[in-house]
C-alpha cells in the first residue's frame, strides 16, 4: 500500500499518536473498558487509521451552515423580546458582548481544533490538555450543556409552533406550547434513529432560506427605524435598567452563540480542517453577531422594552407586523419556525456526537456508542440525548434552561481557552496546529476570563443547577473512569 | 501498469462476479471496501463496530483478485460521500478505470462504445492492457443521431490501433439515440468498457451514465476515467466538429452531440 505517498495537495499532513512517546491511554473503567486511541494520520481529505479510512465530507458551507444554523434559532427568535425586557435598547450591546466573548473563545478553540481535528470537539481538547477529570467534567457538562439548550430551542419552537397557529387563524392559546415541543423533540429524535437520508443539503438550504429572509427585513427595519423610509422613531432611554443589567442580559443571551463549539464537535469529518474550520468557526460568530445586534437595534426600535417584553418569546413576530405588516408577520414566523427547528436538531445531532467521544475514551459505558443495524445510526446515543431532553422540555423554564446550557458551555469554553496555554506553555511534539490564535497569550487569557466572569451575572438557580451538574459528573469520574488517564493521549 | 478501482459496498453483501475478476487478470486491482453512513453517524464511530468485519470480507475479495493475476491492494473507507470516497481513492491510486460491478460469466467479447469525454485512444490504450494476449473480441461501437464523419475516422483509427495490437475488432456505428442504441447492442457482448463523462444534468436527475448502462445490460462497466490533460483536448476537437461544414446545425444541437 502506498499510504504514505497519499497526503495529497495538502502539506498539512501530520502524524497524530505519539503512541512511541509513552503517550498511550491508561487504565480501565470499572468494567474494564479501556479508551480507544490509535495512531491516525490526517489529510486534508479523509483520516487514515490502521485498516481504515474516514472520508472528511463536510465543506466550509456545511460548517457554516451548523454553525449558524444552531446559533441563529435562539439570538434573533426567541430573545429579543425576553432581553429588551431585562435591559432595554441596550440589549443590543448586550449581543455585543456575547460576541466578544464568544470570539475570544472561537479563536482558542479554532487552534485547536486544527491541532486535533477529531469528533468530539472541546471535550477532546480539554481531556488531552488537562486530564481525564477534567475531561469528565467537561465531557458530560457538555452532553447536558446541549440537552438544556436542545430543550430550550424546542420550547422556542413550540411558543413559534403556536404563533404559527394563530397567524393562520387558529387560535389554541399557550397551553400548547409545551405539548408541541415535546411532541416535536421525540418526533426529532426518532427521525435521527431512523432517517437515513442525508438532511445535511436540506440545513444548508434552510440556513441559506433564513439569512435570506433576514437579511431584507433587517435591511428595511434598520432603514426605517433610521427614518430613511417613513419616520424616524422616537428612543427610549439605551440604558433604562442600568449596567449590570447588560451584563446579566449577556450572561441569559449567550446562548445564542453556543453554535460555534458544535462545530468543533465535526471536526473529524471536515475537509481541509486547517482552513475550514478557525473560517467556519469565527465567521458563524461574526455572521450571527452582526445579526443579532441589528436585530435588536430594529425591535427596539419598533417597541418600546416594556412591551417587547410582553410579547416575550415570539415578540419578533409583532415587530415584524410593525414594519412589513401581515407578510412581515408570517415570514418571521415562517422564519422562526425553521430557526428553532434547525437549532434543535444541528443541537441533537451535536450531542450523540458528544457522548461517543466520552464514550470512546471508556468515560461512559462502550454500549453508548453502539450503532444500529438497521439505520446505521447511533440509537444509544440519539436516546440518551432525545430522553433527557424530553423531561427539561416539560419544565418550560426558557429562561432557566437557557441560562443552564450558558452555563456548562462557558465552562467549558473557559477550560479550553486554559487547555491552550497549558498546551501553548509546554508544547508537545505531537501539537502542530495550522491556525495559531492571533495576540497570544492574550486573546486565550481574556477568553477564560470573560467566559467565567459571564457565569457570575447569570441568576442564582441556573448556576446551582450548572454546579450540580458539574459536581454529578466528577462524582461520576471518581466512581467509574478514576483509573483513565488519557492526558495527550492522541 | 494500467490500475483498476473496484469499490464495493461490502457490509452490504456486494460480490465480484468470477467473470469480472478474470477479466481484470491482467491488470492491478485495488479493491474500494465502502461503508456509507447517514450524517447522524461519524465515519469514526461507525470504524470502531464494522472495520473488522468489513476487513476480513474485502480480504477475501483481494485474494481472489489477486489469485488471477495482477497485483491487488484494498482499502476500506467509512464515509458520508460514496462519490467523493471513490473519486479520492481512484486519484489517489492513479487508477486508470472505474469497475461497476455486474454479473457475467468468462468474458468473451468486449462492448466498446466510444462515448463520453474520454479521447478514443485512451479507451483502446485500456482495452490493450486490458485484454493482453487473451482471446477476448472487441466491438467498437458509435451511436449518434446524424451521420458524423469525425466519428466514422474515429472509429477506424481505434479499430486500426487495437488490431496494431492482436486484438479481432469489428466496428458498428448505429444511427439512433446514443443510450439506446448502446443498450441494444449490449446482449452478445460480456462486458462494457466506456470513457467516463462529465458531470451533466441528465446524470443528476438519472444517476451516472456508466451505472445506467450496468443496470441495464446488468454485465459488469469498465469505466475510463479522463484527466484534465484530455479535458483540454476534448474542448479542441468539440470546435473542430463545430466547424465541420457537414454538420451544420445550431450550435447547441451539436454541443450535445460532441458531449455524448
Amino acid at each position: 500500500m502506498s499510504r504514505d505517498t497519499q497526503d495529497g495537495p495538502g502539506a498539512g499532513s501530520e502524524v497524530d499518536g505519539q503512541a512511541t512517546d509513552g503517550n498511550l491511554p491508561g487504565g480501565t473503567n470499572v468494567e474494564g473498558e479501556a479508551p480507544i486511541v490509535e495512531e491516525t494520520v490526517e489529510t486534508e481529505e479523509a483520516t487514515i487509521t490502521d485498516d481504515a479510512e474516514l472520508e472528511r465530507t463536510l465543506g466550509l458551507t456545511g460548517g457554516l451552515a451548523i454553525g449558524i444554523g444552531t446559533m441563529i434559532g435562539a439570538g434573533i427568535f426567541v430573545f429579543p423580546g425576553l432581553a429588551a425586557g431585562e435591559a432595554g435598547p441596550a440589549a443590543a450591546g448586550s449581543f455585543a458582548i456575547g460576541a466578544v466573548v464568544a470570539l475570544l473563545v472561537a479563536l482558542p478553540t479554532s487552534e485547536l481544533a486544527t491541532a486535533m481535528p477529531k469528533s468530539g470537539g472541546g471535550y477532546y481538547f480539554i481531556s488531552r490538555g488537562l486530564g481525564t477529570l477534567a475531561g469528565t467534567v467537561v465531557g458530560l457538562s457538555l452532553w447536558f450543556g446541549l440537552v438544556f439548550a436542545t430543550a430550550f430551542y424546542l420550547v422556542g419552537f413550540g411558543y413559534y409552533a403556536v404563533d404559527t397557529l394563530a397567524e393562520i387563524g387558529v387560535t389554541v392559546g399557550s397551553g400548547l406550547v409545551i405539548p408541541i415541543a415535546l411532541l416535536f423533540g421525540a418526533g426529532f429524535t426518532v427521525l435521527n434513529v431512523t432517517g437515513t437520508e442525508n438532511a445535511a443539503k436540506l440545513q444548508n438550504g434552510v440556513v441559506a432560506l433564513l439569512l435570506s429572509i433576514l437579511t431584507v427585513f433587517l435591511l428595511y427595519g434598520s432603514l426605517d427605524a433610521l427614518g430613511v423610509v417613513g419616520t424616524a422613531s422616537a428612543p427610549e432611554r439605551f440604558m433604562p435598567f442600568g449596567p449590570v443589567s447588560v451584563l446579566t442580559t449577556a450572561a441569559l443571551v449567550f446562548t445564542s452563540y453556543l453554535g460555534f463549539a458544535q462545530v468543533a464537535t465535526v471536526a473529524g469529518e471536515m475537509k481541509q480542517p486547517g482552513r475550514n474550520l478557525p473560517l467556519a468557526m469565527v465567521g458563524s460568530v461574526v455572521i450571527v453577531g452582526v445579526l443579532y445586534v441589528v436585530t435588536v437595534f430594529v425591535a427596539t426600535s419598533a417597541f418600546e422594552s416594556a412591551r417587547l417584553a410582553e410579547l416575550g418569546e415570539t415578540a419578533m413576530v409583532d415587530v415584524g407586523r410593525h414594519y412589513l405588516g401581515g407578510a412581515g408577520a408570517l415570514a418571521i414566523v415562517f422564519g422562526g419556525l425553521l430557526a428553532t427547528m434547525s437549532s434543535a436538531n444541528a443541537s441533537i445531532l451535536s450531542t450523540s456526537r458528544a457522548i461517543y467521544a466520552v464514550s470512546r475514551d471508556a468515560l461512559l459505558p462502550r454500549g453508548a456508542s453502539r450503532i444500529n443495524l438497521k439505520y446505521g445510526t447511533p440509537h444509544v446515543a440519539l436516546g440518551l440525548a432525545g430522553g433527557p431532553v424530553l423531561v427539561l422540555v416539560a419544565t418550560g423554564e426558557v429562561e432557566v434552561l437557557a441560562e443552564v446550557a450558558s452555563f456548562l458551555h462557558l465552562i467549558l469554553y473557559g477550560l479550553m481557552c486554559v487547555a491552550l496555554l497549558m498546551l501553548r506553555r509546554d508544547e508537545p511534539e505531537w501539537y502542530d496546529p495550522d491556525f495559531r490564535v492571533p495576540g497570544y497569550p492574550v486573546v486565550p487569557i481574556l477568553g477564560a476570563l470573560s467566559s467565567f466572569a459571564l457565569i457570575g451575572f447569570m441568576q442564582r438557580i441556573s448556576q446551582v443547577i450548572g454546579l450540580a451538574v458539574m459536581l454529578a459528573s466528577a462524582a461520576w469520574y471518581f466512581y467509574y473512569a478514576r483509573d483513565v488517564s488519557l492526558r495527550g493521549a492522541l | 501498469m494500467t490500475r483498476v478501482l473496484v469499490s464495493l459496498a461490502i457490509l452490504e453483501g456486494d460480490t465480484v462476479s468470477p467473470g469480472l475478476i478474470d477479466l481484470l487478470g491482467t491488470v492491478d486491482v485495488t479493491v474500494l471496501g465502502y461503508h456509507v453512513l447517514p450524517e447522524q453517524t461519524p465515519p469514526d464511530q461507525a470504524r470502531l463496530q464494522y472495520e473488522d468485519r468489513a476487513n476480513e470480507a474485502l480480504d477475501d475479495v483481494t485474494e481472489e483478485f489477486a489469485t488471477a493475476g495482477g497485483a491487488a491492494e484494498r482499502r476500506l473507507v467509512f464515509t458520508h460521500d460514496r462519490e467523493k470516497s471513490i473519486q479520492r481513492v481512484a486519484e489517489e491510486t492513479g487508477a486508470d478505470a472505474f469497475a461497476v460491478t455486474g454479473a457475467t460469466g468468462p468474458v468473451e467479447r468486449l462492448l466498446v462504445p466510444v462515448i463520453g469525454d474520454v479521447a478514443v485512444d485512451r479507451i483502446t490504450a485500456f482495452v490493450t492492457e486490458l485484454v493482453g494476449d487473451r482471446d477476448i473480441e472487441v466491438t467498437l461501437f458509435f451511436a449518434s443521431d446524424d451521420e458524423g464523419e469525425t466519428e466514422q475516422t474515429a472509429l477506424d483509427d481505434g479499430a486500426a490501433a487495437l488490431r496494431e495490437a492482436g486484438i479481432a475488432v469489428e466496428t458498428e456505428h448505429v444511427t439512433g439515440a446514443p443510450f439506446d442504441s448502446l443498450v441494444d447492442a449490449a446482449p452478445g457482448h460480456d462486458a462494457v468498457v466506456m470513457g467516463e463523462a462529465a458531470p451533466s444534468l441528465r446524470s443528476f436527475l438519472f444517476g451516472d451514465e456508466a451505472e445506467r448502462v450496468a443496470s441495464e445490460t446488468v454485465g459488469p462497466v469498465l469505466v475510463v476515467r479522463r484527466n484534465e490533460e484530455e479535458d483540454e483536448e476534448e474542448d479542441e476537437e468539440g470546435e473542430a466538429v463545430a466547424s465541420d461544414p457537414a454538420a451544420e446545425s445550431d450550435p447547441d444541437t451539436e454541443s450535445d452531440s460532441t458531449a455524448e
